[in-house]
């Protein structure tokens, strides 16, 4: 009797601990995203209807704002969002609301999705009941994705010149397919570095002296191993290494005609091998350098195992949330230069579905989330930062900041003004990156090391193979 | 006389032939029809022929996640030996047994995803297991497990040996518990010691639950993906150390979108799996032969 007590108490436990365990456990679902979005909530997906009226706090309806034309009557639209709520369910809410109002008839249906974001959206693409209005990561390349696939809706066609021209050149422009923009520019992020100072005092370096270009990565690591007895927390895009090529080792990596794959230069060999002789050094660690979550690298950080970071201002919070200790002892530099000499590419988008009823309804929601007045209210809510000049005339983007993660917020605008995508359009995008990640790991790792420039004469004859 | 129709029987079984119909025929149907298009998941199919499965044999990494999935098939025999012996332990009446018999059962009710996950930091850099070998003065820099491609592989198949063995000894403990105790009394009359006595007595009076085991383990094992997933944060490994089959067909269909190369080589797994289906009617009917 007393033992059946003691085993069933003893179940009892085990089976509270697996709960616990299971529920504390994300699910391969609900994995965090391989893209640092600016929200990091960590919710379920909502969905939700627009309220019927404004908050008290929401911003005015302003007919100024109504600016595509012909918006269909009584269109009803729906309207995917990446990873936003619950956080900024309140300011998604307000912005729908202020929308119907500008627009009067038009009903929007919203509805967040986080970790399945992109298989939720290839099987509604299928299943034929895909968004109107999607929010796509322009980083990681989804609006080229879709677009090449004749999914989304070609703007350039259907935009009036004057809607176009409110938002930074750079931004409009880029991630083209066939010379077409696809995308309306949304919120943006910095290039930074977070510096755990603890660790660069440890090593005698000064985090204000963090390089200026990524030639001087590899000795500071060095110095970090060397005398702080860690490594450096580097990630390689391994969703988009053409682009990382591109931008850090300004390589060319397709002829001009798109028929011929060049990612064997002289640059791109250079660039690998920069990575070879720091593996090689043992002053990265290998699993944060070929990981394709991004929080990876940010939870080490985080947990005051890095040196270093590269990330947005945005995603300092996870920092203060995780580590009060570190977030005391922090730094931020801007991101080193790559050799390109550009300094970023934008962040997000948001895009209309090719085959949607209601295409000016579609466009005109996607252009009022994109607008300098929507754009300056979400920056007042998180460390993100607008597509369009006229949005950082307002006097909040030339207020002194008052924490570290809005360090960066004067000098923004300018900055933002630069970013473009220089990366071409790569046919068989997918296959030609998988291609490439493996060229690279066999030049990193293994017993016996490819040679960079093998690794990607080798790769290149694969992806030429594939795109005859 | 005449048999009437009645349509009773066929109404109580609709449900379940409607359900098997829809969620295992027709998936079975669609992916066999799959493997021999290419399709995206985002646009409708396009035949061609047997493209696929040309493609499947030519390509190396599948070749690779077979030889990795075969690889795996060790964790078979490895798991059959140490739940026969956790099984004869845990079968002795000794004071508190029951309750080390449930806490061998834990990781057999706990979620893959979590184990998954607790072993990651387990093998992190900065992880449990360098921190007590640096602490023991046995390595003095943490090494990188699961970014070192040969031992990927050995991390995933200790993690399932570890997660399955509890499961599987309650079923051999059960199968010892059906072995009459007279038969050792015999045995040690004929004087056995007590490895003979398991060598000529348990053993062969667990034969049929060794069979049982060593089909399902193995289907398990060639089916893995959990484990390597996690371990690896979905990408299969350095080098595609750790890409198993199921592995490979998620990266294909989901990460690559080439949905129709998945179907076929699901279709090779589906065929493999079927040969160890057959191998087990095969030895479970030698096996009443022999009664």
């Amino acid at each position: 009797m007393k033992l059946k007590r003691t085993l069933t108490m003893a179940l009892a436990t085990s089976l509270l601990f697996v709960a616990c365990n299971s529920a504390a456990s994300p699910s391969p679902s609900s994995a965090p995203p391989s893209t640092p979005p600016a929200s990091t909530a960590p919710a379920s997906a909502g969905t939700s209807s627009a309220p019927a009226s404004v908050a008290p706090s929401a911003l005015p309806v302003d007919p100024a704002e109504a600016v595509i034309p012909n918006v269909e009557a009584n269109a009803e639209i729906t309207f995917w969002t990446f990873y936003l709520s619950p956080t900024f369910d309140q300011y998604i809410k307000d912005t729908i609301a202020r929308f119907e109002g500008t627009y009067p008839g038009v009903k929007v249906t919203w509805a967040d999705h986080q970790a399945t974001f992109q298989d939720d959206l290839k099987n509604a693409f299928a299943a034929g009941n895909a968004p109107d209005v999607i929010n796509l990561s322009v980083s990681e390349g989804w609006v080229s994705d879709y677009a090449t696939k004749n999914l989304l809706l070609n703007l350039d066609d259907k935009v009036p010149q004057a809607v176009k021209d409110i938002y930074f050149p750079g931004l409009w422009k880029e991630q083209l397919v066939d010379g077409k923009n696809y995308q309306f520019p949304w919120y943006q992020g910095l290039n930074i570095e977070l510096i755990n100072k603890r660790l660069f005092e440890k090593a005698g370096l000064d985090p204000a002296n963090f390089p200026k270009t990524i030639d001087g990565i590899p000795d500071l690591c060095k110095t970090l191993k060397e005398k702080a007895s860690t490594v450096c927390d580097i990630r390689l895009t391994v969703n988009d290494l053409i682009s990382q090529m591109v931008y850090e080792g300004n390589v060319k990596p397709i002829s001009d005609d798109g028929k011929t794959f060049t990612f064997d230069s002289p640059e791109a060999v250079a660039w690998l091998q920069t990575y070879v002789d720091m593996v090689k050094a043992g002053t990265v660690d290998n699993t944060a350098l070929t990981t394709t979550d991004d929080r990876t690298g940010l939870l080490l950080f985080s947990a005051g195992q890095a040196p270093f970071y590269a990330t947005g201002p945005n995603l300092i919070r996870d920092v203060k949330a995780n580590n009060a200790q570190l977030y005391a002892d922090l730094a931020t530099a801007p991101a080193p230069l790559g050799k390109s000499n550009v300094t970023g590419k934008g962040l997000m988008s948001i895009s209309v579905k090719a085959d949607t009823k209601f295409p000016n309804a579609s466009m005109a929601l996607a252009q009022f989330f994109t607008n300098p007045r929507s754009m300056v209210a979400f920056a007042k809510q998180v460390s993100i930062y607008p597509s369009s000049p006229e949005a950082f005339k307002d006097p909040f983007f030339s207020s002194a900041p008052a924490a570290i993660e809005d360090s960066a917020r004067p000098l923004a605008g300018g900055i933002i003004a630069t970013y473009a995508d220089i990366v071409p359009t790569i046919p068989k995008k997918a296959d030609v990156n998988q291609i490439v990640l493996k060229a690279i790991e066999s030049a990193l790792f293994g017993d016996n090391p490819v040679p960079a420039q093998q690794a990607l004469t080798d790769a290149v004859k694969q992806a030429n193979e594939l795109i005859k | 006389m005449t048999r009437r129709f009645r349509a009773t029987p066929y109404l109580f079984l609709f449900p379940a032939v409607a359900l098997i119909g829809v969620f295992v025929v027709y998936p079975i149907v669609a992916v066999i029809y799959y493997s021999f298009t290419d399709y995206d998941i985002v646009r409708p199919p396009v035949w061609i022929g047997l493209g696929n499965y040309a493609k499947v044999f030519a390509d190396k990494t599948f070749w690779l996640a077979l030889t990795h999935s075969l690889i795996y098939l060790v964790v078979t025999p490895i798991l059959i030996t140490l739940s026969i012996g956790l099984a004869i332990v845990v079968n002795r009446k000794l004071r508190g047994i029951t309750i080390y018999r449930a806490l061998y059962f834990v990781p057999a009710v706990s979620g893959s995803i979590a184990i998954g996950l607790s072993w990651r930091f387990l093998f992190d850099r900065t992880g449990f297991i360098n921190s007590i070998l640096q602490s023991l003065g046995i390595i003095h820099e943490p090494i990188q497990w699961l970014a070192t491609p040969s031992l990927v592989l050995p991390i995933a198949m200790l993690l399932t040996i570890w997660a399955g063995i509890g499961y599987y000894s309650v079923i051999f403990l059960a199968g010892l518990q059906n072995i009459p105790e007279e038969l050792y009394d015999a045995a040690r009359i004929d004087g056995c010691n007590d490895l003979q006595k398991h060598w000529h007595v348990s053993l062969p009076g667990l034969r049929p639950q060794i069979v049982f085991v060593g089909v399902i383990s193995s289907l398990a094992a060639l089916k893995v993906f959990d484990e390597i997933y996690v371990l690896t944060n979905k990408t299969g490994g350095i080098l595609d150390s750790g890409v198993t089959m199921v592995f490979y067909l998620w990266r294909q269909a989901f990460q690559l979108q080439h949905a129709g190369y998945a179907a076929a080589i699901a279709i090779v797994l589906l065929a493999l799996t079927l040969v160890f289906s057959m191998v087990n009617v095969r030895l479970l009917e030698r096996q009443d032969a022999d009664r």
